[in-house]
């Protein structure tokens, strides 16, 4: 089977898990704000990567923030994964993207693990659990099942768990998903690109690398008994931004041998050297959203001379997958920069 | 949404901060379970990693229970680490390899952490060769110390007595606890995640005291003997 086919098999299993997913919007983190700003890099970040965005001068960035889901129907306030693509602008209308999400892991390993997983994330009708149950969940020291959210009819959260409890790999990314919550601002919120890089040094040593936004703000998330609201990302992003900057600082993971370079299920141990390679100041949400959030289109392997992708099949395969998105939703063509 | 909630409903909703269904949970429930699925007591320390970066800033979280559990005792011990602080700190100097190390009473424990580098049993060798006045005085006032001391001739004993009251170091991954508890069985089939919290409530009865992750280390991967050449201050 080709790349093509089956970039298009994920991308439909993926819109497959949203129903009322509308054609023509992304097939996941549909709901999305564009901000400007730009990155600096550290003084350092130059001795470790080559490439051209962490030479030390200033370089604009266009950042997209995301609820995670594929539904076209705004709910901020739920617990839900968040993006943050990154795309920062290079010389002579270059481009290098960063893509990143509030999970420190993804839930599988290879695209057939994810096409399985998408078939059991399929949404089911969700009902509260009844009272009797959760007593017998509760005198056996167990979690409830959650309750649905107001307005909830439909959910995916009964079937990753039945997946997780079949398969080891996922358990973390999904009981991680399951209480990840909601962020008060997308500026309050960590950001991992979750696969693994290999940067190339001035010296020509590689590195295998795992990037992270830490938000100088913070990480805060919603209180769990706060009612939920359904839209206030973007606007509190607007008045934050009126007042201040907001900043994050790129931090780089540096591998070693015996960690887990190809399989995204698995985080690498706190305990690895971290570099920080700079810093990311958000100015202002951008005027024309058509075209800052809707119609820019980012993919992980848009990368540049120093950074190469790794091995982990589910970021090459993101690469199609990313393609055949955007050209199903008529999204402006990016070209890739020799890669 | 309109709420079809029942008085049952909001009466099971409400008991984890119920205190009657808590004693019954503390009192009946965890001991049951306790008893129905038990739990092995895991081992206090860093795991056995082969991976440099798992092999630097290491953890070590004593806590050892003093014989005389008044303020007497607690002064006893309070005076013998006193009044060893130069051999204490030459002792460290010439180690090499510590980047933390500090003695706290807590109720009636006297408990060193410390942060080095290398291996557990090497860095204890280490300690008994430059320390072992030390670790005697201490040890001494210490329940079931006796059996250890001196520690230049038990070294093994020593060594072991240590192990044995350094905390377990739960994992930073929530999952990989049911992993910790599996053991040797690690890759048979897969825990029910909802049952997550009670394996930690039964690994916390069996383990009353741990250290909660793997902690926050400002520079990973670096040794004392790096960060000590890198600023240039010797040895």
């Amino acid at each position: 089977m080709g790349n093509s086919s089956v970039a298009k098999q994920l991308v439909d299993a993926i819109i497959s898990d949203f129903p009322d997913h509308e054609p023509g919007t992304r097939p996941v983190h549909t709901i999305g704000v564009g901000v400007e700003g730009y990155f600096v890099a550290s003084e350092v970040a130059r001795t470790y990567c080559i490439a051209e965005h962490f030479n030390g001068e200033r370089i604009r960035a266009s950042v997209r923030f995301s609820n995670g889901s594929g539904s076209p129907v705004q709910h901020d306030g739920r617990s839900d994964v968040r993006g943050m693509a990154t795309r920062f602008h290079l010389k002579n209308d270059a481009a290098t993207d960063l893509i990143a999400m509030t999970l420190s892991e993804f839930f599988v390993r290879t695209v057939e693990e994810f096409l399985d997983f998408t078939k059991a994330s399929l949404p089911k009708p969700v009902q509260k659990e009844s009272p009797w149950r959760k007593l017998l969940d509760m005198l056996q020291l167990k979690l409830p099942l959650p309750d649905p959210m107001p307005g909830q009819t439909m959910g995916a959260d009964a079937g990753m768990l039945d997946y997780a409890n079949r398969h080891a790999f996922a358990q973390l990314g999904i009981s991680q998903a399951a209480t990840i919550g909601a962020p008060t601002s997308y500026a309050r919120a960590s950001y991992h690109a979750v696969h693994t890089f290999i940067v190339t040094a001035p010296d020509g040593t590689r590195r295998p690398v795992r990037f992270s936004w830490q938000p100088v703000a913070g990480v805060h998330v919603t209180g769990p008994n706060e009612p939920p609201r359904d839209n206030y990302l973007q606007q509190e992003l607007r008045e934050r931004l009126r007042q201040w900057p907001a900043r994050f600082m790129l931090m780089m993971t540096i591998g070693e041998a015996g960690d887990a370079l190809d399989d995204p299920t698995r985080p690498w141990s706190d305990r690895r050297v971290r570099v920080v390679m700079g810093t990311l100041t958000l100015t202002k949400v951008a005027a024309d959203q058509a075209a800052a959030s809707e119609h820019i289109s980012f993919n992980p392997c848009r990368l540049l001379p120093g950074i190469e992708v790794s091995g982990d099949p589910i970021l090459q395969a993101r690469r199609d997958a990313y393609e055949v998105s955007r050209e199903l939703r008529h999204a402006t063509a990016c070209p890739f920069n020799r890669s | 949404m309109p709420s079809n909630e029942g008085w049952l409903d909001r009466f099971v909703d409400g008991l984890p901060s119920n205190p009657l269904f808590m004693f019954l949970a503390r009192r009946v429930l965890v001991p049951y379970w306790a008893w129905r699925t038990p739990v092995t007591p895991q081992p206090g320390g860093p795991r056995v990693s082969i991976q440099p970066g798992d092999n630097v800033q290491c953890m070590m979280n004593l806590i050892m229970p003093l014989k005389d559990k008044s303020p007497i005792g607690r002064a006893n011990a309070a005076m013998a680490i006193s009044q060893y602080k130069d051999e204490i700190y030459a002792g460290l100097d010439n180690v090499g390899t510590v980047h933390f190390a500090r003695f706290v009473i807590v109720d009636d424990n006297i408990c060193m952490f410390s942060v080095y580098d290398g291996d557990f049993t090497n860095y204890i060798r280490d300690f008994i060769t430059t320390i072992g006045s030390v670790f005697n005085a201490v040890v001494e006032l210490v329940e079931e110390g006796e059996a250890v001391i001196p520690c230049e001739q038990n070294v093994e004993a020593f060594i072991e007595w240590v192990h044995a009251r350094d905390m377990y170091q739960v994992p930073d991954l929530a999952t990989d606890i049911l992993k910790d508890q599996k053991g040797d069985k690690a890759g048979s089939s897969p825990d029910d995640l909802r049952k997550l919290p009670r394996e930690v409530v039964l690994q916390l009865r069996a383990n009353p005291n741990v250290s909660l992750g793997g902690g926050y280390r400002a520079y990973p991967g670096y040794s004392a003997a790096q960060v000590r050449q890198k600023f240039g201050v010797g040895w």
